[in-house]
């Protein structure tokens, strides 16, 4: 699928006075999948096919991100995101969903399991910010307001697809590059995206430290072993502080680990999912 | 002197000093999202562009300008719904999202572009020493318009002028072959952040761009908007001698002006073409941005 096609796929919710583009493909049980920065949901293409053949899948851009609202007038941290999402969820009426989260959403869907905890039934953490493992020291420079000037469209574009370049085990397809990127190429998509940056707050996830052990769902923990940008020690904490979590290590696999090993990964995530729908079936 | 040949338009992140506070007063002013592509050309001229807004200001947060823009704006629905709809968007496989978004950049130019023109409008007659320095006997009680963006509009997002894209290229380079434009105009850029919609409603338009009721109706949007501007309540102290003494070459500002003023009443008629196969001509003719009343004494009541 290409970023065009992904992009032609999104549908449209309003929440106040900001609108949310979206994916939504299959039936079943929902699965909410969050990506990350300074991705958007075509982050998630290539799992999309394959978990929707059993659950209604949704993939969200989050605002300021991909193709959702990217006006400069509003908040992005992972905290409006997390009001954002369940706003959104109550909009399509879906009460509870599996929630999977990469990177900043992950953070997201931690705030949703310990905030929220009536919008999640199920908890999929991969590679995601938590305590104090964000902001990227490659990301903050870009999130200075001088940034705009400094930074042509162009250039923010070859900067996010080097940095994306680092969160690959091996060379990223070209092509996949400029779909994740394709959001940003223009000024408006440059300075959302600085905006997104500007947003990133550490507190926003060590403020959920003292909720982690009263998660109560399911919880599975996938993370490349070899992540420069969220290593995975702080995987094994999660895993330590979240009862029951399951920690799985991708091998030979960074950041982007639904692209370093994809069919290991969605296996594992299908494995995660399809419980549900097999003991429903028992 | 500053003389008038193209040069390149200051774009918003480029912009410091006097431009960048023009700029921000532009958007909040005019309640738009960003600074269209004849706002910034002028731009590029150095002290010109701070002095026109400074000398246009006061009218343009008005109520009598708003509802100039207005009645522009009806104007050149009704005469698209003459022209008849484009019927450019079935069979193009939008999805939900890129149909509402375009719609909501439809919605941002069909807004701003009538504002332009009168303002564009204002700036020529005060330029040709129409403007009316004996107006400020009508400014006793003028009503001004709250500043700021409308929270729901779209951002002014647009492709960058060389696309990447060889299918955006290839419009583009049409479009200014066809228009004689040394540039694509921003409504056209943004328009191709979705090529295959730009790339159909092109299609339809062009025909239509050489035929005479297109033209007529064209000149009756310019005719209208100098009519408004001619009532607007303050004076536009922007005379030839003040542009040269800038420094800038007043002929080329008139002719700059003279080109922007016959370009925007097609944009702004162009545009409610494009929403026609949107939007019934009875809604379209309504302000998508429609403002709330503020009532200031004319002197003592300007910030």
């Amino acid at each position: 699928m290409t970023w065009r096609q992904f992009q032609a796929a999104q549908r449209l919710a309003t929440i106040g006075d900001r609108f949310l583009s979206y994916v939504d493909q299959g039936a079943g049980n929902p699965v909410i999948l969050l990506h990350g920065i300074p991705t958007w949901g075509y982050l998630w293409h290539g799992v999309l096919p394959t978990l929707a053949e059993r659950h209604r899948v949704l993939v969200p851009d989050l605002l300021g991100f991909g193709y959702s609202d990217r006006s400069d007038r509003f908040d992005r941290s992972i905290a409006v995101q997390a009001d954002a999402i369940e706003r959104w969820m109550i909009e399509l009426r879906v009460e509870s969903a599996t929630v999977v989260g990469h990177d900043i959403g992950g953070g997201v869907a931690l705030r949703l399991a310990t905030l929220a905890p009536r919008r999640v039934s199920r908890l999929c953490l991969i590679d995601t910010v938590c305590y104090d493992s964000w902001p990227s020291e490659m990301l903050l420079p870009l999130g200075r307001p001088e940034s705009s000037r400094k930074l042509s469209a162009p250039g923010a574009v070859r900067l996010l697809r080097r940095a994306l370049a680092d969160g690959f085990a091996s060379h990223p397809d070209p092509d996949l590059l400029d779909g994740l990127v394709a959001p940003y190429a223009t000024e408006v998509g440059k300075l959302s995206l600085i905006r997104n940056v500007a947003a990133l707050n550490t507190n926003h996830t060590t403020e959920l430290t003292p909720h982690l052990p009263q998660i109560a769902v399911p919880t599975f923990i996938l993370w490349g072993e070899d992540d420069r940008f969220q290593p995975v020690r702080y995987a094994e904490r999660l895993a330590n502080d979240i009862p029951g979590a399951r920690l799985y290590r991708v091998e030979r696999a960074r950041h982007f680990v639904m692209f370093d090993r994809p069919d290991e990964v969605r296996r594992r995530l299908r494995g995660f999912l399809d419980i549900d729908v097999e003991a429903r079936a028992a | 002197m500053l003389g008038f040949g193209r040069r390149h338009a200051v774009g918003e992140h480029e912009a410091d000093g006097e431009i960048e506070r023009v700029y921000h007063e532009i958007r909040q002013t005019l309640r738009v999202t960003g600074v269209t592509l004849n706002l910034r050309a002028l731009a590029a001229y150095g002290p010109l562009l701070p002095a026109l807004w400074d000398a246009l200001r006061p009218n343009l947060d008005t109520r009598a300008f708003e509802d100039a823009a207005d009645r522009v704006r009806a104007e050149a629905v009704g005469a698209a719904a003459r022209i008849g709809r484009l019927d450019a968007v079935g069979g193009l496989g939008l999805g939900e999202s890129q149909h509402r978004q375009i719609q909501m950049a439809l919605d941002l130019y069909h807004y701003v572009n009538p504002k332009l023109l009168v303002l564009t409008a204002l700036a020529r007659l005060g330029f040709d020493g129409g403007a009316v320095e004996t107006r400020r006997g009508r400014a006793a009680a003028v009503e001004l318009i709250d500043r700021g963006v409308p929270g729901t509009m779209y951002p002014m997002e647009m492709v960058e002028e060389g696309p990447a894209d060889p299918e955006v290229r290839a419009l583009f380079d049409d479009i200014q072959r066809t228009l004689a434009r040394p540039a694509v105009n921003s409504d056209y850029r943004t328009l191709a952040l979705w090529p295959g919609y730009l790339a159909a409603v092109w299609s339809r338009l062009k025909p239509i761009l050489a035929r005479q009721e297109y033209e007529w109706a064209a000149q009756g949007l310019g005719d209208t908007a100098r009519a408004l501007a001619r009532d607007l309540p303050y004076p536009v102290p922007l005379t030839r001698e003040r542009v040269t003494a800038l420094g800038v070459d007043a002929e080329t500002v008139d002719e700059r002006l003279a080109e922007f003023e016959r370009l925007l009443p097609k944009l702004a008629l162009n545009v409610a073409l494009f929403a026609l196969d949107w939007t019934p001509a009875a809604a379209l003719a309504r302000s998508p941005f429609p403002v709330e009343r503020r009532r200031f004494e004319a002197d003592g009541g300007r910030r």
